[in-house]
């Protein structure tokens, strides 16, 4: 085995230990701890394929903004009840019905498929770092970057509508 | 491309407005600012446009989608005249979001490239999420809105997982790129562009709330206050079907084969799930909702059966539907305010019990609305209908249009219980009072439903 | 083909991560391990200016700071849109900048709303 390839197999096991810990863990606090082990094996495996940019932004937004989110969010909630369980049996049922058929298909997809060979003549190793990305975002891809600035506009005067608590409210 | 650039600007006005002492410019203003968009819409008419390296492409049928989304938009605003009164609420914020949205709207009816039509869907949704909750100390707008965010952030995954690998298969987001792949690989299409076909529909399906995607639609529209039910239920359903026709017509002609079958029993189950279930509600608004998954469906048939006149079709239908809805949540939001029982504001059938005794005009609004909503000749709806089944003939998909005729004659059933209520029923005696600009507009949307339903061929030959 | 830019160039990287996590790991353990330890139930109790616990830490937050916290997110996102532009700022020159304005011009515009909205101010 080369290096590159034992770095990768660790790094996937990794990755599937703290994905399925994230699901399993009982208490959320562990489970969003996990999330977060789970994000820089991501990151790990965005750096083996090259994909620089998307791994910093994978650090900078998942493991750091949207983790601060979660925990938050859990602060809210009061978690120590335990009556949480509602779902009918045919509820269960359908969704591991209608998930496996999606699995299978995907699988039966991706193993089937022929991905073309790379042509090492006109290979370039920096398609995935951040400067090629940049050029190709403010030239190319100029209307949709300027209209994200909307998407997130939104966003905001959605949050602090929705948020925001007038005088009286509860803070709770 | 400028109402894009108007309504993102003009959105922006209308946020700092509402930092102003006094409220009343806002409406007004929000009007104007709607018509210029609309007006500007038009600049590009005859012509065909490709802007900013393949991101939109304006034609003459994107631009009557953008003009029915914006038409709806500017009725459902000006439905509105009750924000002013309300101490609760934030009318700035409600009328920038409206705008925003139609922002994402209009990226939906225009792009030409897969990643405007996601930006378009986010912009949209998370204006919709945000509205949907925007009745903020109501316990069943709150549950709307998550129950949307929750599903709808779902959705938008699978389909940007869809676009991703439509991307890996063609190497490209341009709407026509991948069309000249599928027409040049035409015996050996890449196995990833089949499932992104599906992941990618399966969310636009989810987004027009068609079976079986569509089991957040009677909480959402039941939650949501009234009046973004309205604009909910008209423009993010045309926007939608716009974005599928697009992207059917367009990128996935080629495989027509592998996509018709599923979408045959897709609408299927739409026609069957929205109408059957629309006749056991009780309470207006539910059947409002399920009346619209089974709209829905009938605009799915014209995608199904696609062809020279589906375009024509789905224009015409997407019209019609918008203006009976707007017009029927219109005498629903009145009625409801003034008729309150216990449990606050009355949405059942019975609140219009007798309805067209004390004010005829609204009856009469709500009846035409009713009757073009069932498809009754000498209606907009009934033209609808007719465009729509006619797709199916020429295609030669029979047993489709046997089916949609059979679940109309269904839809006549539940649409005529409001009719029968309001001619028919004893009610309260108290007269339903209505402020005059609100009722211009009802009776201009009622009057464009007849005028389509006597002249359909006025909007013949625009596309 | 280019051999250059490849992942074997964060070898640094792994390393420097190693051994700070290594020193962490390490001086944890060593720390644990030879310090001395005196154990008793009023030493190991949760100490709270003299008021005896009740429940335990997670007790409901105010909303405010998770509107907080969204606001955050969403110019944490915009900061990933300038990091590429910083890496280009000379090659895109002055159109590159103007492009940037915009952007930042409409988010500023929103950032002004949320000042003038009073959502920072804590009461």
């Amino acid at each position: 085995m080369k290096p590159i390839e034992i770095v990768f197999y660790v790094l996937t096991g990794i990755t599937l230990l703290s994905a399925i810990t994230v699901v399993t863990a009982r208490n959320p606090i562990h489970s969003v701890l996990a999330l977060i082990a789970t994000f820089f094996c991501l990151s790990g495996h965005y750096i083996l394929m090259n994909a620089q940019f998307l791994a910093a932004v994978n650090i900078i937004v998942y493991a750091g903004a949207i983790m601060v989110l979660f925990l938050f969010t859990i602060m809210f909630l009061n978690l120590r009840r335990e009556d949480e369980e509602s779902k009918t049996n045919l509820t269960k049922m359908a969704a591991v019905v209608v998930g496996g058929i999606l699995m299978v298909t995907m699988l039966l997809v991706f193993r089937a498929v022929q991905l073309p060979a790379v042509n090492e003549g006109n290979f370039d190793a920096r398609t995935g770092l951040v400067e090629q990305l940049g050029i190709m975002l403010y030239s190319d891809y100029l209307l949709p970057f300027e209209l994200a600035s909307v998407l997130l506009l939104v966003a905001m005067v959605g949050a602090v509508m929705l948020g925001k608590r007038e005088a009286g409210d509860r803070h709770f | 491309m400028l109402p894009i650039i108007l309504l993102s600007v003009f959105g922006i006005v209308l946020l700092f407005m509402g930092f102003l002492k006094s409220k009343v410019l806002l409406l007004p203003a929000t009007l104007v600012f709607i018509l210029a968009a609309l007006a500007t819409t038009f600049m590009d008419w005859g012509k065909t446009y490709l802007y900013f390296q393949n991101m939109l492409l304006t034609n003459n049928l994107a631009i009557l989608f953008t003009t029915i989304v914006l038409l709806s938009a500017f009725m459902v605003v000006a439905l509105s005249n009750s924000f002013i009164e309300d101490e609760q609420a934030q009318p700035a914020e409600y009328y920038a979001l409206l705008l925003f949205s139609l922002v994402g709207a209009i990226m939906m009816i225009s792009f030409e490239n897969l990643i405007m039509l996601f930006v378009g869907v986010e912009i949209l949704s998370v204006a919709m999420y945000v509205l949907a909750g925007s009745d903020k100390h109501s316990p069943r707008s709150n549950e709307a809105a998550l129950k949307y965010f929750l599903m709808g952030a779902f959705a938008t995954g699978i389909m940007l997982f869809g676009i991703a690998l439509l991307y890996g298969a063609t190497g490209t987001f341009v709407v026509s790129g991948i069309k000249s792949y599928v027409y040049t690989n035409a015996y050996g299409v890449s196995l990833l562009l089949y499932m992104g076909i599906i992941l990618l529909l399966i969310g636009m399906l989810f987004k027009v709330s068609a079976a079986p995607f569509h089991f957040w639609t009677p909480d959402v529209y039941d939650g949501t206050p009234g009046l973004f039910t309205a604009f909910m239920s008209t423009v993010v359903k045309t926007a939608g079907f716009a974005a599928l026709f697009r992207v059917l017509s367009v990128s996935f002609v080629g495989v027509y084969s592998f996509w018709w079958g599923t979408l045959a029993a897709l609408t299927c189950l739409t026609l069957l799930i929205g109408n059957v279930t629309a006749v056991y509600q009780t309470s207006f608004k539910r059947m409002m909702a399920y009346s619209s998954i089974s709209h829905a469906g009938y605009l799915l048939i014209g995608l199904t059966a696609l062809g020279t006149q589906t375009k024509q079709a789905l224009v015409f239908y997407s019209l019609a539907y918008s203006l009976a809805t707007i017009s029927a949540f219109g005498v629903l939001l009145v009625v409801s305010r003034q008729r309150q029982d216990t449990n606050g504001v009355n949405e059942n059938f019975d609140a219009f019990n007798g309805l067209a005794r004390q004010n005829p005009l609204l009856g009469f609004v709500m009846a035409v609305s009713m009757l073009s909503l069932a498809g009754i000749p000498l209606t907009a709806g009934f033209w609808g209908k007719f465009m729509i089944f006619t797709t199916a003939a020429d295609k030669g998909i029979y047993w489709i249009l046997v089916f949609a005729v059979l679940m109309s004659t269904v839809g006549i059933y539940y649409y005529f219980r409001v009719i029968i209520a309001m001619y028919f029923r004893e009610g309260a005696a108290e007269p339903v009072k209505v402020a005059p600009f609100y009722r211009y507009v009802l009776i201009a949307a009622t009057i464009l439903t007849l005028v389509l339903g006597l002249a359909p061929g006025l909007l013949e030959g625009l596309v | 083909m280019n051999a250059s830019y490849l992942p074997s160039d964060y070898l640094p990287v792994l390393i420097q991560l190693g051994l700070a996590l290594g020193f962490i790991i390490t001086t944890m353990i060593v720390t644990h391990s030879i310090g001395p330890k005196r154990k008793s139930q009023k030493k190991d109790d949760p100490f709270e200016c003299g008021i005896p616990v009740e429940g335990d830490a997670r007790t409901p937050i105010s909303i405010k700071y998770f509107l907080i916290a969204i606001l955050f997110v969403l110019f944490d996102v915009e900061v990933i849109f300038l990091y590429p532009w910083a890496v280009n700022f000379k090659g895109l020159g002055v159109t590159g900048f103007i492009e940037m304005v915009l952007f930042m011009g409409l988010l500023l515009a929103g950032f002004y709303y949320i000042i003038r909205k009073g959502v920072l101010k804590w009461e």
